[in-house]
């Protein structure tokens, strides 16, 4: 796995609440690169991430809402956060319910722009 | 009209649930030699035949390659085309070794998320399958008697 | 016809790979025999997959038997295999006129004119079909000024709310709509869009936040360059999207979204006594 990924990946889960951080291929749904804590399935991550993105960003779309620049699921035991990166990838952050949804996406983008 | 039959009926759960949840347009599980236990998709028992052979004929031949690299044999493949992927996968059971086949579009599904089922898959049919039996040899007539037979249930009206 | 029948049976029995079996399979067709047909087709098109003429038969058995969908397949194929098939042709045109597609219908049927000049039932099939499409047209037109009362209907969920009309939608879990309207920043009505793309997504959202262990999923936000959706689930058998342009904020989109969520709960639980 390229070390530069690995760098980016590592700084995001460094904000309290993030329990991963990961590249994954937008169409495939398959993991590009990952920086995960125990416990955390990072293929089903990959997978269901990717798959969610792609049916909200025709929603999106077809709602005049243009491409989706963030996406964020909510639930009662935690949070998903998914910000599109560059060559087609997703860069998606599996967090606790109360995590600072505004810090994470800070540093999701700055990850993005580094990717670039 | 149900598009799901299976052969050898403890396949079929296992197999529905895989459809629903990784978003399968088509779905085939044999065994290595192409002998179809369900199918999910298909219309005319034509592409059911041809589908199974074919696919068997791709694990054999990829099995052949991953010999010649020294390597135990892939567990799976993915061919990906413009707008459909074709997955196939293969896991241990009290049956044998089955091979999984999978058409999936890649507007409504991804390798990943077929990937991600098929591991339930392949934990759910190896739970389901039945104790192995001695299995007799096979004969000509047999084998043809057998084929006809499992057409006609996998295309039961 | 019994005993052309016979007579084309008897051919293909002595010579199982010919091309006989069209003429079978068609003279079978056209006396109302589609299970032999069908049987007829199928033989021919294992010996012979590339056929286009095989593929146009065993689709207007399909055809006849009502299974439009697959007959639909069956002339695409042909298609694949003779782009100028004039009864793949004329076929598709005859589906997509049945669905009320009449582009699509016209489409066909100027090139199996192009293709075939001469054919009187192409000429033919394209007055019909032009005909009918100037019908709908005026239809269309009609049922256009009834739009607007249809809508004041549906928006009456919300009414009173913030955006009841372009900002609002309740639907159910297949898409259909319940309440509100959604338009986009051009005023174009996406509300039927929007709700299609959407059905499904709830059963999405509890997969997802059931298998990476999430818990209950309460809401989606979904950000674009030109506005935001927030997606919630009133009832087990409802969603809720709120859409806002992008000088909404998100905190004050959660606030509002929780509100419109408030309405559409009271307003399902009286539809429902």
């Amino acid at each position: 796995m390229s070390l530069r990924f690995q760098r980016l990946l590592d700084v995001i889960t460094r904000v309290r609440g993030v329990q991963g951080a990961m590249l994954v291929a937008g169409e495939d749904g398959l993991v590009v690169a990952e920086s995960l804590m125990e416990g955390v399935r990072g293929n089903a991550v990959a997978a269901l991430a990717a798959s969610l993105t792609k049916r909200f960003g025709r929603a999106a779309e077809a709602g005049g809402l243009g491409p989706v620049s963030f996406l964020h699921l909510q639930a009662t035991d935690g949070a998903l956060l998914v910000v599109p990166a560059p060559e087609g990838m997703v860069l998606v952050v599996v967090a606790d319910a109360d995590v600072n949804v505004g810090l994470a996406r800070l540093e999701m983008r700055r990850a993005v722009e580094e990717v670039a | 009209m149900k598009l799901t039959r299976a052969v050898e009926p403890w396949v079929l759960e296992p197999l529905e649930r895989f459809v629903l949840e990784a978003g399968a347009r088509l779905t085939l599980v044999m065994t290595p030699s192409g002998q179809v236990l369900a199918q999910h998709g298909f219309t005319r028992a034509v592409d059911v035949m041809a589908a199974a052979a074919l696919g068997a004929g791709i694990v054999a031949s990829t099995a052949e390659i991953a010999r010649m690299m020294d390597e135990s044999t892939f567990h799976a493949l993915n061919h990906q085309g413009r707008r459909h992927g074709i997955f196939l996968g293969a896991c241990d059971t009290g049956r044998g070794r089955l091979l999984v086949l999978v058409v999936y579009a890649a507007e409504s599904s991804s390798v990943g998320l077929v990937q991600l089922f098929f591991e339930e898959l392949a934990v759910a049919l190896a739970a389901a399958a039945p104790a192995p039996a001695e299995q007799p040899p096979v004969l000509a007539a047999d084998f043809e008697r057998d084929l006809n037979e499992s057409l006609a249930t996998l295309f039961r009206p | 016809m019994a005993d052309e029948v016979k007579r084309l049976t008897a051919e293909l029995a002595r010579n199982p790979g010919s091309l006989v079996f069209l003429a079978l399979g068609e003279t079978l067709r056209a006396r109302g025999q589609l299970d032999a047909a069908a049987r007829i087709a199928l033989t021919g098109l294992e010996r012979h997959p590339h056929l286009a003429d095989a593929h146009d038969l065993y689709a207007r058995v399909l055809a006849d038997a009502g299974d439009v969908e697959q007959a639909r397949d069956e002339w695409g194929m042909a298609l694949r295999f003779d782009p100028k098939h004039i009864g793949a042709l004329k076929g598709l045109g005859f589906v997509h006129f049945h669905a009320g597609d009449f582009d699509q219908a016209l489409e066909h049927l100027e090139t199996a004119l192009a293709a075939d000049p001469l054919d009187q039932t192409v000429v033919q099939a394209l007055q019909t079909v032009r005909a009918a499409a100037e019908i709908a047209e005026a239809e269309a037109a009609a049922a256009a000024a009834e739009t607007e009362d249809a809508v004041e209907g549906i928006a009456d969920v919300f009414a009173g709310l913030e955006g009841a009309r372009q900002g609002l939608l309740l639907v159910d879990l297949r898409g259909r709509l319940l309440g509100g309207g959604m338009r986009d920043g051009t005023d174009r009505d996406v509300a039927e869009p929007v709700a299609a793309y959407l059905a499904g997504a709830s059963q999405e959202a509890e997969r997802t936040a059931r298998l990476l262990e999430l818990g209950t999923w309460s809401w989606i936000v979904a950000e674009g360059t030109e506005g935001s959706m927030h997606v919630s689930q009133p009832s087990d058998a409802t969603l809720l999207l709120v859409r806002r342009d992008r000088s909404v904020p998100s905190g004050r989109l959660a606030v509002f979204a929780e509100h419109a969520t408030a309405v559409a709960r009271a307003w399902l639980e009286e539809q429902q006594g």
